[in-house]
């Protein structure tokens, strides 16, 4: 459910019509539901670097970080 | 113009520290070279000598590889007014008590993982990463999140340099990062510094 704080965002419409349908089938409540999780697994790549292990191995074996 | 008053907000801070960044491998050498020959002092302790991977020289202060560990940041300071050389993956650890102008090197995906495995073939470390693909979205997200991080950092300015450019058009990399500086390098320096027979790694 989306907070009172929620915007509207444009998606196209066949888009949309899918994701309600994956939503559903995975038992999400609401294809909004859906859409915010996505949304949040998918911006943890971009905020969170301390979960990278492959390029922290690869810089240090490359001499890199410590 | 928002970044400017929160620079002003944020106190006195001395001069920039010029951070050369990128992914190893990417032509942050290179780019240190430039701004050393076009007149910028660099922060360094030469310890790393140069070697067939980088027979031009490294140009990085060992310290800086503790980055992530080591609480006591507060040398980082000394690079006020100087260039100094930080892997993208580590400008998420630089202090927050100075102001930074950023240049980022960037370099085709396929060319920065060859060139890493070779040097890590040659250092003979032992390489336990994911396969080429999974590195390269890996090092797309580190991109990402360097560019968003400097965006919503306020002591940060970024420019992105690419390396295939500089190694065609030297002098429009030249003028282009004195633009960014302040104006008071010695261009035609700068370019003389790219040796485009560096440029082993080809996509």
């Amino acid at each position: 459910m989306l907070g009172s704080k929620s915007v509207k965002v444009k998606l196209d419409r066949d888009l949309f019509d899918r994701l309600r349908k994956v939503a559903d089938v995975a038992g999400y409540a609401t294809a909004e539901e859906f859409v915010t999780h996505v949304l949040e697994k998918e911006m943890l790549h971009f905020e969170d670097a301390g979960s990278d292990d492959d390029i922290r191995d690869k810089l240090k074996g490359l001499g890199y970080i410590s | 113009m928002l970044k400017s008053i929160k620079r002003f907000l944020g106190g006195n801070r001395g001069e920039p520290i010029v951070i050369v960044s990128g992914l190893p491998r990417s032509g942050t050498s290179m780019l240190m070279r430039m701004l050393d020959r076009g007149g910028f002092e660099i922060m360094t302790d030469a310890e790393r000598v140069a070697d067939v991977d980088n027979p031009n020289g490294y140009f990085e202060y060992e310290r800086v590889k503790h980055l992530e560990k080591e609480t006591d940041k507060s040398y980082v300071r000394e690079g006020r007014g100087k260039v100094l050389k930080v892997i993208s993956f580590l400008i998420k650890d630089l202090p927050d008590d100075n102001d930074y102008r950023v240049i980022f090197m960037r370099r085709d995906l396929d060319e920065v993982i060859t060139s890493q495995n070779k040097m890590i073939d040659r250092l003979g470390t032992q390489d336990t990463t994911a396969d080429r693909e999974a590195m390269k979205e890996a090092y797309r997200n580190d991109i990402v999140r360097t560019r968003l991080l400097c965006k919503n950092r306020p002591n940060f300015e970024l420019i992105e340099i690419h390396y295939k450019q500089t190694i065609e058009d030297p002098v429009a990399t030249a003028r282009e990062l004195n633009g960014f500086l302040g104006g008071k390098l010695d261009e035609a320096a700068m370019s003389a510094g790219v040796d485009a027979n560096l440029y082993r790694n080809k996509a």
